[in-house]
């Protein structure tokens, strides 16, 4: 008898221990496996009774564009699931607003297994009426929605199909009087007020653009005019998005703003900012010129279109978050900075070649802070008002050099033959003249590289680097002695210096000839 | 409350177990070590690395091992993922990374662990973590039962199974008799790129460091085996994710023998201990006997003095 128990205890212990191990397996797998077809653009993952609390079943799979297709063949349209107030159509299922629990989840039952149940008695193909045909553990479906921005190709498609009416979409909103009204010339971006969540009477982005969009476009299609996409996959595929029209160049979005500005401290009232704070000289900017840069306005500005010293003063201030004056344009790893965004530009292929084996510093060249900081400072002769300011601005950057500068081609030396490496090897012709004329070719027309390399002799900096620019520069043996200086560990010996520099900066060009050892220097023959 | 004899011997005996068990894992686990202070090692900066094999060839001119059926200059041979062999103690490997222009490549040898789990694995001592950094083997000593192979966390070391008589586990010896002599690694040497730095190895930290700071679009953030097993000799500094040039990233930071030296500790313990608890529970048995026959022996005797 005991012994038995014994054994009973055992196999027991064995059984709990093979289902609980297998339980945590198999679960863990099957929320990945079997997930069936392609990507689709339209899986929309009801979960919207996440508001009221934990979710008692799970999240639903809602296939978009199944459904739409299924009504259509019944001559059905968007009114069989979607409410219409103010004449217009609300995205929500059956609803305008999520009001409680209990009435929201009725709205799903009744709304899904009412018409899946009439099918069903029809003997049509129908969705489930089941709970778990519907609330599944498991994905079955994965999304390849991806979020349509409004570039300004697309804004400016728009508008000119709107003759300019900009109040169709753009509105301000009266608190007291709790309405929409429009004022011309404060236009921004819709995310300025439209966020990632609803609150309150303020819809969400997501809820906001589907009712403003769908709608417009539904009733386009009602007077047969040619309109924008209706369907999930019409805005949200990637494929699709690939295919929308891309007008260039792209005529400029007019908003009143300046074509060229002085970037400078905060003005008066804002911030704790004076003229005497503000020691380095102003900035002259060319606004417009920028704006052709970038797809939309959020990327400098961000969700408002302010000036960017009405929050980011020289010291700092609460509405930008204490970002000051100097990082908002100086803050490398930001995309929003003007250095920021001007270093990303050196990992152009064009730029990468020498730009790759430039250091960050600690401290930067006095001349290189010059460049932007041009305009005379406040001790100097300063603009008094602000026609004065804008013919100043307009002068300044007219008198720029966008043009890189070189020395005269007889300075250039031809060829110079690389005798250094002659041990293994013959001795390399390497095309000095050539590589040189290839890089300033390739920068010619890049205002910013012309910039910055108006300079007689910046360009050469790239491989000359770390001694003063000179038509004469020392050899590269001068400084790169033997491999391994134990004293200069960063220094690369006179072989390693080449290999590093020629194959680094023609593998960063994308250039793939020369390739293999011979192709620059022939092996030598014993 | 009662608490029956046998529950308390119980709680005795465990109370006893647990604290002669725990305290001597402690007293038998690694004191803290953070490898020999002055001890050597190399950088491998992979951003520099081109595949052009010269480090193999120099690797096998200066360990005088056979030299390949194809030459070093064919770099077709990098179509295929190697492993180091006892014929070849460093490979060099090429990996296609997404979203970045041309191959990268990485050399893959011995990295001559700060504790190295080979030599914590042999039990004859044939592995020795050398001052200068180097991890060397005597394979005067080897019994060939390759448990250093399979304590690898890297998998380097290589078998010789065509030598029939004299068998060696082979690995790179981070050339520990040319460093004896003053000269550099055969690989380090001869790298036409020098993507191969070799020095102390607190400095060549900190040049990885200075590189990282310098550069910092172009490394990851990240120095490979600073940490990795407790640290190792070869260091590598990378432009892609190491996980993508096939670099193991899941192996934490504590080094082999510290994982083991706990369990193994209790070893010696145990093997003593079991013969005095067999004795006792056996001594126990056998009392139990004497008892039952005294106390029947005495049953008997009251028994037929009763009846009389």
């Amino acid at each position: 008898m005991k012994k038995e128990r014994y054994l009973f205890r055992w196999a027991g212990i064995l059984t709990i221990s093979i289902i609980a191990l297998s339980g945590t397996g198999i679960y863990g797998l099957s929320k990945v496996l079997k997930v069936s077809s392609q990507p689709r653009a339209d899986v929309i993952k009801i979960d919207n009774m996440i508001a009221f609390g934990k979710l008692e079943k799970a999240p639903v799979e809602f296939l978009h564009e199944a459904h739409t297709e299924a009504l259509a063949k019944k001559n059905k349209d968007c009114a069989a699931c979607h409410l219409t107030q103010n004449k217009r159509m609300f995205p929500k299922f059956k609803r305008i607003a999520d009001t409680d629990r209990i009435e929201v989840m009725d709205i799903y039952h009744k709304g899904c297994i009412s018409c899946h149940g009439e099918m069903k008695v029809a003997k049509e193909k129908a969705g489930p009426v089941e709970c778990e045909g519907c609330h599944r553990e498991k994905i079955q479906h994965l999304t390849s929605r991806q979020p349509i921005g409004f570039d300004k190709s697309l804004h400016f498609r728009h508008s000119e199909a709107q003759e300019n009416k900009c109040e169709l979409c753009h509105h301000e909103y009266d608190e007291k009087a709790k309405k929409l009204f429009y004022v011309k010339g404060k236009e921004g971006t819709c995310r300025y007020c439209h966020k990632e969540k609803t609150k309150d009477n303020l819809m969400s982005m997501g809820l906001s653009s589907h009712i403003s969009c769908i709608d417009c476009h539904q009733k386009n299609i009602s007077k047969s005019l040619t309109t924008g996409p209706v369907t999930c996959s019409g805005c949200h595929d990637p494929a699709v998005q690939q295919k929308i029209k891309k007008i260039t160049p792209i005529p400029r979005m007019d908003r009143k703003q300046p074509d060229i500005v002085m970037l400078k401290n905060a003005p008066k009232g804002i911030g704790t900012d004076t003229e005497n704070t503000n020691k380095m000289a102003f900035v002259p900017f060319d606004h417009k010129a920028h704006e052709n840069y970038n797809d939309t306005c959020r990327v400098c500005h961000h969700e408002s279109l302010k000036q960017c010293n009405e929050c980011h003063a020289l010291a700092g201030m609460k509405e930008g978050n204490m970002v000051n004056l100097e990082k908002a344009m100086h803050q490398v790893d930001s995309t929003r900075s003007c250095q920021g965004c001007h270093e990303a530009k050196q990992n152009d292929k064009n730029c990468a070649g020498c730009h790759v084996f430039m250091g960050k510093e600690r401290v930067k060249e006095d001349t290189s802070c010059l460049k932007c900081h041009s305009a005379p400072g406040v001790e100097k002769k300063k603009a008094s008002n602000p026609d004065d300011e804008k013919t100043l601005v307009k002068t300044m950057l007219q008198s720029r050099n966008l043009v890189p500068g070189t020395y005269p081609e007889n300075n250039i030396p031809e060829k110079v033959v690389i005798k250094k490496l002659s041990k293994e090897y013959e001795a390399v012709d390497f095309p000095h003249r050539k590589v040189v004329n290839t890089l300033v070719k390739n920068i010619k027309d890049n205002k910013l590289a012309g910039y910055f390399h108006s300079q007689k002799g910046s360009i050469c900096k790239g491989c000359h680097h770390n001694s003063p620019v000179s038509t004469n520069p020392p050899h590269c043996g001068n400084c790169h002695g033997k491999p391994f200086d134990a004293k200069n560990p960063s220094k690369p010996g006179i072989i390693g210096a080449y290999h590093q520099q020629c194959m680094g900066c023609h593998k960063e060009m994308g250039i793939e000839k020369p390739a293999g050892c011979t192709e620059c220097h022939k092996k030598k023959k014993n | 409350m009662s608490i029956s004899r046998r529950k308390f011997l119980g709680w005795v005996s465990a109370a006893g177990i647990g604290s002669v068990v725990g305290k001597s894992a402690l007293a038998a686990g690694n004191k803290h070590f953070d490898g020999y202070q002055e001890s050597l090692g190399v950088l491998h900066d992979i951003s520099l690395c081109v595949g052009c094999r010269s480090c193999e060839a120099a690797c096998c001119k200066v360990n005088e091992l056979p030299v390949p059926d194809k030459p070093f200059t064919d770099t077709h041979v990098l179509d295929e993922e190697r492993r180091t062999t006892a014929k070849a103690y460093t490979v060099v490997n090429k990996y296609g990374v997404t979203g970045k222009i041309g191959p990268s490549f990485r050399k893959i040898q011995c990295n001559h662990c700060a504790e190295p789990a080979c030599s914590s694995a042999c039990f004859v001592k044939a592995f020795k973590k050398t001052k200068t950094g180097a991890v060397t083997y005597d394979a005067s000593v080897c019994v060939g039962c390759r448990y250093c192979m399979i304590a690898c966390p890297f998998e380097i070391p290589a078998y010789e199974y065509n030598e029939s008589f004299t068998p060696r586990v082979m690995k790179c010896t981070m050339c520990h008799p040319r460093i004896l002599k003053g000269q550099l690694p055969g690989c380090v040497e001869v790298c036409p790129m020098e993507a191969l730095t070799f020095g102390k190895r607190a400095d060549l930290l900190n040049i990885a460091r200075e590189r990282i700071r310098k550069y910092p679009r172009k490394y990851i953030d990240h120095i490979y085996g600073e940490t990795e097993m407790g640290g190792t000799s070869w260091l590598y500094l990378s432009n892609v994710p190491f996980s993508d040039i096939g670099m193991r990233e899941d192996l934490g930071v504590t080094p082999a023998p510290e994982l083991t030296s706990g369990a193994l500790s209790v070893v010696p313990l145990v093997a003593g201990l079991w013969p005095v608890f067999l004795m006792g529970i056996y001594a126990i048995s056998k009392r139990k006997e004497i008892i039952f026959k005294e106390e029947l022996d005495e049953a008997a005797h009251s028994r037929t003095k009763e009846d009389i």
